[in-house]
């Protein structure tokens, strides 16, 4: 199976270099702001005890979410999981209401009523994530069938999930169903080893997930999923082919989860080392290095940069904490579609 | 149903007119060639003989035949051990003769009468018989592989040098107990034997609009599973799969998944008089008759004198059905006062 992936196959071109500068400059001002504000989520307004309910997030995996996001068209619709904070972002949902839904207030993308990354924008194009995981995938398919109904062509659904969920009934399903009509979706596999606290070998007994695409007879793909260049060429040719009427495509970014599940769960199931192991792998770290050397920034641009984010992370954290709470005479409205 | 295309055996059977052989390395003995040759006749006799049943009303509800795929049936199950489990589907009748079900009861079960298997309170094939390492079947597709998976999972717990075997049609690969239950097998290395027998109908829907790959055993390594096509038109192709997958997962090899491509030359069940399959695809799997094939086979290799032998055996099926027939007939059905029994265990 291995031998049959395209990523082994294909040549090692550095792609880096093709990317239009400002592109670059703007998936690493993502990815950082994505950081930023994920950091002050987790590790100060939750330790505040701003925060309402739980607190997931996908540290050490910005590159995956950003360097598929950036391809996006403004009417393609994506299906983000609870790790994609830099979907959200890149689709333009303000940091000032993502800071409210975590805090719960009225003006949080589901008005107080649901917490943390359980929520979507349609305005955006963003569908809400769903909790039972790889429910999005099938979701998704539909997404892509209605594009293929209306005659849409060139328009793609995206769709985001671990590793964990790829064992699900619902995977499979979807997936096959896409599959069978060859609808405009691409799939994206956060490899983050850990499902929970279940590791891969629990999960699954291949070596590469993303090779169950054959079994439905579509095309995969396995890259490093903590090097945006490669996630950025891995997912501009699968959407390239959705877009093209070419069918879905399995992506697998091999990444690690740098953090527990979420914010109350300190892995101690996972061995220390491998942490230390994959903080040599930072997306971040390893694309600033990279933007150096090839003199795409400088190290003060880079500073300037951060402190752009901290200052839009601070001004979304002081416009939501001023947020009201939701108002209990709203509680029935938004149950049904109110037109 | 244009895009429907005829699609055979392309592993087990050698170029030329389709003939049944016997693959390299499995010796049988006469009486156990005859054994095949008794259960598979007896499949298909015993489907003909309920088939008039149905028409005189005496079959309560559906009638599911296995016409075409009886070696399917009764090599896998024939290939088994003692101490193995096995769980078949509405069409595996031949599975449950050779684990030692009376044709009688069979009868029993399908005209709901009170000496059947379930004593009149379930129909067809919906019955088991656990000291026959029989697990009834379970209407909604794919179920059973999970099921089987957990039986599986306690001879391993046990130790036990068996194996559990079930099978799945090729609509029952897109559920998502197939997905899951496999993958569970998979990931704990059990001793699943999964027969995808691909009969190439879904009820109406073709397996090509069931799956995109080529094979549906192409699905397998993304479970790192070990996959085969077989023939399973010929018996001794499906005896020999069966018993290598058997010993493999005996061994600690992880469950196996074997296509076996094959046709439903019935409708769905009796009712359907399946307008939706093309005539030419029908006809092309008659000239793939696994017991005309298996007989030619038994003559061509002296197995038997003449077909005459053959035909003896026939007789002998078609006569004991008879007998079996009426004494269903003349047994009754079951009694009001018995409905709250066998409720609760």
């Amino acid at each position: 199976m291995a031998e049959r992936s395209t990523a082994r196959r294909r040549k090692k071109v550095d792609e880096g270099a093709s990317i239009p500068v400002e592109t670059r400059i703007e998936m690493l001002h993502y990815m950082k702001l994505t950081r930023e504000i994920e950091y002050r989520i987790e590790r100060v307004l939750y330790r505040q005890g701003k925060i309402v309910g739980g607190v997931y997030v996908g540290r050490g995996q910005e590159a995956i979410s950003v360097g598929t996001a950036i391809h996006m068209r403004e009417d393609d619709v994506v299906a983000p999981s609870h790790r994609d904070m830099g979907v959200f972002l890149m689709r333009g949902v303000s940091p000032r209401r993502i800071i409210a839904q975590y805090m719960g207030r009225a003006t949080g993308l589901t008005k107080g009523r649901d917490g943390n990354m359980h929520m979507g924008d349609m305005n955006h194009n963003v569908i809400a994530f769903v909790s039972h995981l790889a429910d999005n995938v099938p979701v998704s398919a539909g997404v892509a069938l209605a594009f293929w109904i209306r005659g849409e062509t060139g328009r793609v659904a995206l769709c985001y999930h671990g590793e964990g969920a790829t064992s699900r009934g619902d995977w499979h399903e979807g997936i096959n169903f896409a599959s069978i009509r060859k609808l405009p979706v691409v799939y994206f596999i956060n490899n983050n080893q850990y499902a929970y606290s279940t590791p891969q070998n629990l999960s699954y007994a291949v070596e590469h997930v993303a090779s169950r695409a054959e079994g439905y007879g579509l095309p995969w793909e396995v890259v490093d999923g903590n090097d945006i260049v490669a996630v950025y060429g891995a997912a501009r040719r699968a959407i390239d082919r959705a877009r093209e009427g070419a069918g879905p495509t399995l992506v697998e970014f091999r990444t690690f989860r740098m953090t527990g599940h979420s914010a109350h769960d300190d892995a101690g199931y996972v061995p220390p080392e491998r942490f230390e192991e994959w903080k040599k792998k930072d997306p971040i770290a390893r694309f600033e290095k990279r933007l150096l050397e090839e003199g795409v920034v400088t190290k003060e641009k880079i500073e300037a940069m951060q402190e752009e984010c901290v200052r839009i992370v601070d001004d979304a954290v002081e416009w939501a904490e001023r947020q009201p709470w939701p108002d209990p005479k709203d509680l029935t409205r938004d149950v049904y579609y109110e037109g | 149903m244009s895009t429907a295309k005829p699609s055979t055996p392309e592993a087990g059977s050698p170029a030329g007119p389709w003939r049944v052989t016997c693959p390299e390395g499995l010796a049988l003995d006469r009486l156990e060639q005859l054994e095949l040759y008794h259960d598979m006749v007896l499949n298909r006799l015993l489907e003909e003989r309920l088939g008039v049943l149905y028409r005189q009303n005496h079959v309560i509800g559906g009638l599911y035949r296995s016409l075409g795929q009886e070696a399917c049936s009764v090599g896998s199950a024939w290939a088994l051990e003692d101490g193995d489990f096995l769980a078949p589907m509405i069409r595996n009748l031949g599975s449950l003769l050779v684990r030692g079900v009376r044709p009688v009861d069979v009868i029993a079960q399908y005209c709901a009468r009170a000496i059947g298997p379930t004593g009149g309170r379930d129909l067809n094939l919906h019955f088991g018989d656990v000291s026959r390492g029989l697990v009834a079947p379970i209407s909604v597709l794919g179920a059973l592989i999970p099921v089987m998976a957990g039986i599986a999972l306690e001879m391993w717990m046990h130790g036990r040098p068996n194996v559990a075997l079930t099978y799945i049609g090729d609509g029952g690969t897109s559920t998502t107990d197939f997905h899951e239950g496999l993958n569970f097998a998979a990931v704990r290395r059990l001793p699943l034997i999964l027969i995808v027998e691909n009969n190439q109908w879904a009820y109406s829907t073709h397996v090509s609009k069931q799956c995109r790959a080529k094979n549906l055993v192409d699905k397998a390594p993304g479970y790192g599973v070990h996959g085969e096509i077989v023939d399973g038109n010929n018996v001794l192709a499906m005896v020999d799969v069966v018993r290598r997958a058997r010993a493999r997962c005996v061994d600690g090899g992880g469950p196996v998944m074997i296509e076996a491509r094959t046709f439903r030359r019935k409708g769905h069940a009796e009712h359907d008089d399946a307008g939706y399959v093309p005539a030419g695809m029908r006809a092309q799997w008659e000239a793939r008759d696994p017991i005309v094939g298996y007989r030619r086979y038994l003559v061509e290799a002296g197995v038997v004198a003449g077909e005459s032998e053959l035909d003896a055996i026939d007789d002998e099926i078609r006569a004991s059905l008879e007998r079996d027939a009426e004494t269903v007939l003349a047994a009754p059905f079951p009694d009001a006062s018995t409905l709250t029994e066998d409720v609760y265990g």
